[in-house]
């Protein structure tokens, strides 16, 4: 038996995972119909009414990503509750088994399990909404098309924020989260602007007789730009499921 | 089995243990007592792996418990003295959770809830706390686990619960399993710990088994204090006092834990003497 992984064990604890919240995985398929179809389309089409197309993309996106924001959020609730900490901390499984089981509860279960969803509402709502709504044309929602895909890369790369939040706060770990994010934006945003705005400005040709100034290359294509950019895309997700794991094996009651 | 060297631990605004040493081997029921703040369930968390010592080392069956290796956990069981259960059928929780525990018996387990008169089928949380004790306590018995640590565990159980319990307890036990039970209620453990541990101020001013307290240490009723002062410790009661005196004569009396706990705290220099000579 591996002492970090040990596969007949990972198994018995993802059984474990699924079966106690199953109640809370078919309650929340129950609710993301409903929200999608009241509110996400029918209320969105009256208040809109000069809608000609309804495309599901559009709300998919957003759906998916606070909606696994907020399941990650909650992927290590025991922690926040003092008597329930004995359970989880005594439950012999290693702290990788643990942050596996969640990580990919969280991501690749959440991904496949809220676009079955809404794949069976896009079909089931578009003939309901077309019989109310006859002059709005519904587009099928298609899973496997490139916005869909790409809305999933976004979510698996940063999703992983929340899954330190779930692992490092005690309680409100979603709001908790959201305030250090932003907080940490600010403070960047900040030193950007302030420390760096003269390198973007460098960038510029300037017309010393009129004072105006051209832009010679678009942000997009700056270098530090490319850095956070590559930071985004090949480091955060790494970075947070290391704090994530390492917060997970130093956990104490 | 269980080892503990030159291990210090604090909180941010205490500091509790500096030093501590403590040696159990198995086979033993160990009766960890001491008044509230003592840091009975400090000790057992680092033991559990629950809190990670500042200084010094900790070995449980070979395991160092600040790893909290998934096979360190699955030799370990706690009852802690409040906690918290799943929302599911009794049934469930067993076939959920015996897996993670090698040598988990169904049978042992149903004989214990039955000795323990927990109503088998029932949902957990339709089960009251004493309830719940129960059938966790019937869980960690089950599990087989080389240690089972149990935090004041007849806290919420009825009289006739606590001494089902002690008989359950002082049966499940074998040479190559460890019980640790931490209790400020030292009646409740009565011909059922052995040894003895008392720890006072993050200290252990006390480690002696049953025999060696019933060589040293004589319980009697007395209608007035010894004239000469002789005696470790007394508290009066009604018609008297009982008093804890050095055994001189070799005659065994019947150890009363609560006064022995008592003599020890109160008396710790007399007690220390009495053992030394």
């Amino acid at each position: 038996m591996n002492k970090h992984f040990d596969i007949s064990r990972f198994w018995m604890l993802m059984r474990l995972e699924l079966v106690r919240s199953k109640r809370a995985i078919a309650m929340l398929s129950v609710i993301v119909f409903g929200m999608l179809f009241f509110v996400g389309m029918l209320l969105s089409l009256a208040v809109e009414k000069h809608t000609v197309v309804y495309d599901p993309e559009e709300s998919y996106a957003f759906t998916l990503i606070v909606g696994g924001f907020v399941i990650t959020s909650l992927a290590f609730s025991e922690l926040s509750s003092k008597l329930k900490r004995y359970n989880f901390l005594m439950l012999p499984v290693s702290a990788l088994e643990r942050f596996l089981c969640m990580w990919i509860l969280t991501t690749i279960g959440w991904i496949l399990f809220y676009t079955l969803v809404y794949t069976v509402f896009s079909l089931v709502a578009n003939p309901i909404g077309h019989m109310i709504y006859n002059k709005v044309q519904f587009l099928d929602f298609n899973p496997l098309g490139s916005f869909a895909l790409t809305t999933m890369k976004y979510y698996v790369v940063s999703q992983g924020i929340f899954l330190v939040g779930a692992a490092h706060f005690k309680g409100y770990v979603f709001p908790k989260t959201l305030f250090v994010l932003i907080l940490f934006a600010v403070v960047c945003g900040a030193i950007i602007y302030f420390g760096l705005r003269d390198q973007f400005l460098c960038d510029h040709y300037c017309n010393v007789s009129t004072g105006e100034c051209e832009l010679v290359e678009t942000a997009e294509t700056h270098v530090i730009w490319e850095i956070i950019q590559g930071a985004f895309w090949w480091a955060l997700a790494p970075l947070s499921w290391l704090t994530t794991y390492l917060g997970l094996k130093g956990q104490e009651v | 089995m269980l080892k503990i060297d030159d291990l210090s631990f604090g909180y941010k605004n205490k500091q509790l243990f500096d030093g501590l040493e403590l040696n159990m081997p198995a086979g033993n029921i160990y009766g960890l007592l001491g008044k509230n703040g003592a840091g009975k369930s400090t000790i057992l968390k680092l033991i559990a792996g629950l809190l990670f010592p500042q200084k010094g080392r900790i070995d449980v069956a070979g395991f160092n418990p600040g790893e909290r290796t998934a096979e360190f956990l699955s030799e370990v069981f706690l009852v802690a003295e409040e906690f918290e259960l799943p929302a599911m059928a009794m049934e469930q929780y067993l076939k959920l959770y015996s897996p993670f525990y090698p040598r988990f018996s169904q049978e042992l387990f149903d004989h214990y809830i039955k000795e323990l008169e927990v109503e088998p089928g029932s949902k957990l949380q339709a089960l009251s706390m004493g309830q719940k004790k129960k059938f966790l306590l019937s869980f960690g018995l089950a599990t087989d686990s080389s240690l089972l640590i149990l935090d004041e565990p007849t806290n919420g159980l009825d009289i006739p619960a606590k001494s089902k319990f002690r008989q359950v307890v002082a049966n499940a036990i074998h040479e190559d399993r460890t019980f640790v039970i931490s209790t400020h209620q030292a009646r409740d453990m009565e011909n059922l710990i052995d040894p003895i541990i008392i720890l006072d101020e993050g200290e252990v001013i006390f480690f002696q088994d049953f025999e060696q307290v019933s060589q040293k240490l004589t319980f009697e009723r007395m209608s007035d204090l010894p004239k000469d002062g002789d005696f470790i410790y007394a508290e009066p009661t009604f018609g008297g006092f009982t008093v804890v005196k050095k055994n001189q004569t070799g005659v065994e009396t019947n150890m009363n834990m609560e006064l022995l706990f008592n003599a020890v705290v109160n008396g710790k220099e007399k007690m220390y003497e009495a053992f030394t000579n």
